[in-house]
């Protein structure tokens, strides 16, 4: 029952860049890229939705319109996705 | 006699309901690239793009009806 | 048949809601959270001192465990995630996932049986807390302007869609994380505390003033109320840890250089 003590590092990826040769954001370490990655789509989605639907929101108060709002939805969801695939679906 | 009062509006029930296909999605996805590093470690850095591409497509989707729950009156 | 289980029965249920989570003052203003914090505070100061005391360099029992939280978190969050650098933010890391651990078990403690971080502004100032270092460690490294660039700017974009990407990557970066690491933490608490009192509560009123066959059916209240329990034990760990580690993959990230 010695636990971790055996141990005197972590245990290298197979790739000897560290695995973080093809991302294109600064995270490259091993097995916690995908941690990082899964919340970082999240935060990436929530913004795109939130602030272009917000701006969306804005132009449709003040133009009257009720339909902004998806519009900007829309492309808010679509630039996140777009921003997603350029830092994390390149393999 | 009234057996149980619920409040609120029906943007709350259609959230939930819109929520049930991104969860069964995104747990098919990651069940895949589990699947798919067990059988071969080295194919890891390979499917975690493609996993995370797939994650974020459903996970927009639930996203959606999240914000539109609230937009929507 | 209906009458067999009576949902409106008596003075009825009063579902718990978030009035539950607030407290009367003890004295002066202190309420039961703050007390929690404040012996949560010294529990880990407590601990980590009377385990690292007299260290010898063949560890005995207690120095054994206190040193097994340090090596948690040193190798299996700070090492991994951060890389070369990891050494100077070991500290902060222990002190957090010792902070936020101690107040999650709080939540299924017999006696005491309160997560304080079910209380917004507690994961709030967490969240604020490693915001802070993460951008600090990233502006002192880089200096502001080109921080900001890292941050904002993805290699490989066509310059007409900059100014549709810019602000989303601000956002999700400086915005959004400090916000989902407090939320995830509070929601997490919030709703596992709820549940408990759900089934506890509901079993207990069921018990004593159901009717018709309301008590015989409690003890499954019961039951899903320990099942709940152990389930709660899980997730307050877990939700310690994805803390920690998030702190500690978004101080990597900011230390990261382009390629």
């Amino acid at each position: 029952m010695t636990g971790r003590s055996g141990q005197s590092d972590s245990d290298g990826p197979t790739d000897p860049t560290g695995g973080g040769a093809g991302r294109s954001d600064g995270s490259g370490r091993h097995e916690d890229a995908g941690a990082y990655a899964a919340y970082s789509v999240i935060g990436y989605l929530l913004a795109g939705l939130l602030f272009w639907g917000g701006v969306g929101f804005a132009l449709d108060r003040w133009l009257g319109t009720n339909f902004l709002v998806l519009i900007g939805m829309l492309v808010g969801g679509a630039a996140a996705m777009y921003l997603i695939y350029v830092r994390y679906g390149k393999a | 006699m009234a057996l149980a009062a619920v409040n609120g509006t029906v943007n709350l029930v259609g959230y939930g309901l819109s929520a049930i296909g991104p969860g069964i999605g995104v747990g098919l996805i990651f069940a895949a690239y589990v699947s798919g590093v067990a059988r071969q470690p080295e194919s890891r850095n390979l499917l975690q793009p493609i996993a995370i591409l797939g994650f974020a497509l459903a996970e927009a989707l639930a996203l959606f009806g999240l914000v539109l729950a609230f937009v929507i009156k | 048949m209906l009458s067999l289980v009576t949902l409106a029965a008596g003075p009825g249920f009063e579902a718990p809601d978030s009035g539950d989570f607030q407290f009367p003052d003890i004295a002066g203003g202190i309420t039961k959270p703050m007390v929690l914090v404040v012996l949560s505070v010294v529990i880990v100061f407590g601990f980590f001192m009377l385990t690292g005391r007299r260290a010898l360099v063949v560890p005995n029992r207690a120095q054994f465990a206190g040193e097994s939280v340090y090596r948690f978190v040193r190798d299996g969050v700070a090492q991994d995630a951060i890389g070369p650098e990891f050494a100077r933010f070991v500290p902060y890391l222990t002190a957090l996932f010792s902070f936020v651990l101690v107040n999650n078990i709080f939540g299924i403690i017999p006696i005491i049986q309160f997560p304080s971080m079910s209380r917004i502004g507690f994961p709030a100032v967490l969240a604020i807390v490693s915001w802070l270092v993460f951008n600090y460690v990233g502006v002192k490294r880089k200096g502001l302007r080109a921080y900001l660039k890292q941050v904002v700017y993805p290699p490989g974009v066509p310059t007409w869609i900059l100014p549709l990407i810019i602000p989303l990557e601000f956002i999700q970066t400086i915005l959004t994380r400090p916000l989902t690491l407090g939320l995830r933490l509070f929601a997490n608490m919030f709703a596992g505390h709820l549940m408990l009192l759900v089934f506890i509560l509901g079993g207990e009123f069921m018990l004593l003033h159901g009717s018709g066959a309301l008590p015989f059916l409690s003890p499954f209240a019961f039951l899903m109320g320990i099942a709940m329990t152990i389930f709660e034990a899980l997730i307050q760990v877990l939700q310690a840890y994805i803390f920690v580690l998030l702190t500690a993959l978004y101080i990597a990230g900011a230390l990261a250089d382009e390629h």
